[in-house]
């Protein structure tokens, strides 16, 4: 029983962390109908950066985290302006392969100049924790979970309550009233997707602090960002959450009960289940 | 009409190989209802997409002195040229009041946007009963309110309505007809694209007559209104 809490409340800090990873895919997914399959790529972009401020200037990685953000809303606004804008009418097929060859490409980019050795971020505090009703919790992981779910709920605010978000949500609803309407289409996927990328770059930041990285874990990560979507839908950030804390709790338990290498073939089951039985997503809709 | 508001001339547009519009000459002056008129396939709403940009054309369109051909729609909408589209093309999801403030998106001040909300407001109360509610779960007059509602919050110089009568009731059209009339004294120009001849000519000024892609008529609402070929070709009288 003890165990099952302890593996509980592990599911949970780590789904904090798989739906803030989602939810760059979602955005991007919901607005401009192009599933990023770069993103887990994204994701270890971020994560590198994070790992290089720490190392190499003594960064704290909490501190380094708005760093990789920006770079990475940078890099996504390009890769959108210049390269999906491109493919952004054609048939979604298109837009798949297109980020599908960004994935390998950023990915050999990435073991080119970061190498292929496992790499790792540990803080001064990383050993540090505490007791939660009897329950070993490291704190860098309350941390980062704290953060995931502030930038989801960050998310949620801009997209309900600003101007610029009112517009994203509008162009994902109808795009020709959105044009009618003053939309500069171009610029918008363009800001979204930099968004995405952002967000991205802040999972990856806090995903180098609780686990390890290399430059090829970003393709499980897609994986899972994707498994997420299709369980939360493209709606609702609270959905995403949703989707990502069941994904954590269900990959623990699968741990625990049947073995830690069969996580994926878990998750990736319920996929695919989910799929079969109700392709319009569980809780949400998808495309 | 020494210096027309809208300027169309020699406009010819289509999609791809399939040219639907030859030749359109189309004048608007400021404070005048216009009215399009013509049967399903005329090319009304292909003239419409042309003028906000949304497929390309040849020939003239100016509007203020500007022309529009090198535009894209967002900046067309920045000249204040808008479209209440057929169909009414609202944001099913967001609120009505979402999609009212998304009709004032590209404008920077933030109280006449305000303002202008409590205007669209008093032109229809329903829609602020149910400004909260989703544009998607509106009746279809309302929904059609909507629709002319978020056109005005743009601060439009030319409101062009597209197929506004499409399935409503003959109470709601009157409704909004006369918002139409109410709208053109506050100093809105307005081109109302219409299949229901009647409605369209008993507010308008003065009328054009589309078919298979041309105008065919020019005049006076009320002579159009008169004449015994429109009447016998729309009316079936």
């Amino acid at each position: 029983m003890q165990l099952l809490w302890q593996i509980l409340v592990n599911g949970v800090l780590l789904g904090g962390l798989y739906a803030l990873m989602a939810l760059g895919l979602v955005l991007v997914w919901g607005v401009l109908n192009i599933v990023n399959l770069a993103h887990g790529a994204l994701i270890m972009l971020g994560a590198y950066v994070c790992y290089y401020f720490f190392t190499g200037l003594g960064w704290d990685p909490f501190a380094a985290l708005p760093v990789a953000m920006s770079l990475l809303f940078c890099l996504g606004y390009l890769i959108q302006r210049w390269v999906l804008n491109l493919v952004i009418r054609a048939p979604m097929f298109n837009s798949l392969l297109v980020t599908f060859g960004l994935e390998v490409v950023i990915t050999y980019l990435a073991q080119l100049l970061f190498s292929a050795d496992f790499r790792t971020v540990n803080p001064s505090y990383a050993g540090a924790n505490f007791s939660f009703f009897g329950a070993t919790v490291p704190w860098v992981r309350v941390l980062a979970f704290g953060v995931a779910l502030a930038l989801t709920f960050a998310l949620w605010l801009f997209l309900d309550h600003t101007r610029i978000g009112r517009a994203i949500r509008a162009t994902a609803q109808n795009l020709v009233a959105a044009r009618l309407y003053g939309v500069n289409p171009r610029q918008l996927y363009a800001l979204t997707f930099g968004i995405g990328a952002a967000l991205a770059g802040a999972a990856g930041a806090l995903y180098g602090v609780v686990s390890q990285i290399n430059p090829y874990i970003g393709a499980g990560l897609t994986g899972k960002s994707f498994a997420i979507a299709i369980i939360g839908g493209l709606e609702k950030s609270l959905y995403v959450l949703v989707g990502g804390l069941f994904l954590g709790v269900v990959e623990a338990l699968t741990a625990l009960y049947i073995g830690p290498t069969y996580t994926d073939v878990v998750s990736f089951g319920i996929l695919v289940l989910v799929l079969i039985v109700r392709p319009t997503g569980l809780l949400g809709r998808t495309a | 009409m020494s210096d027309p508001l809208l300027k169309v001339a020699g406009l010819s547009a289509g999609y791809g190989d399939m040219a639907v519009l030859r030749d359109i000459k189309l004048e608007i002056a400021r404070g005048e209802i216009v009215a399009l008129v013509g049967s399903n396939g005329a090319g009304k709403t292909t003239l419409l997409r042309a003028l906000s940009r949304l497929i390309p054309s040849t020939g003239q369109i100016n509007f203020t002195g500007r022309a529009l051909d090198e535009l894209t729609p967002d900046e067309v909408f920045a000249l204040r040229l808008v479209q209440v589209p057929e169909g009414r093309q609202l944001f099913d999801q967001m609120s009505v009041e979402e999609n009212l403030l998304m009709g004032g998106y590209r404008r920077p001040d933030s109280a006449a946007v305000a303002a202008d909300l409590q205007r669209a407001y008093e032109l229809f109360p329903r829609l602020k009963e149910r400004r909260r509610q989703l544009a998607g779960s509106l009746s279809g007059g309302e929904q059609q309110m909507c629709a002319i509602a978020r056109g005005l919050m743009a601060a439009p110089e030319l409101l062009m309505v597209d197929e506004m009568s499409l399935g409503l009731a003959p109470v709601i059209v009157d409704l909004l007809l006369d918002t139409l009339v109410a709208i053109r004294k506050e100093g809105v120009t307005v081109l109302l694209v219409e299949q229901d001849v009647f409605s369209a000519f008993y507010v308008a000024d003065r009328g054009y007559v589309m078919e298979s892609g041309s105008i065919v008529r020019v005049g006076p609402a009320k002579e159009l209104a008169e004449d015994p070929e429109v009447k016998r070709a729309y009316l079936g009288i």
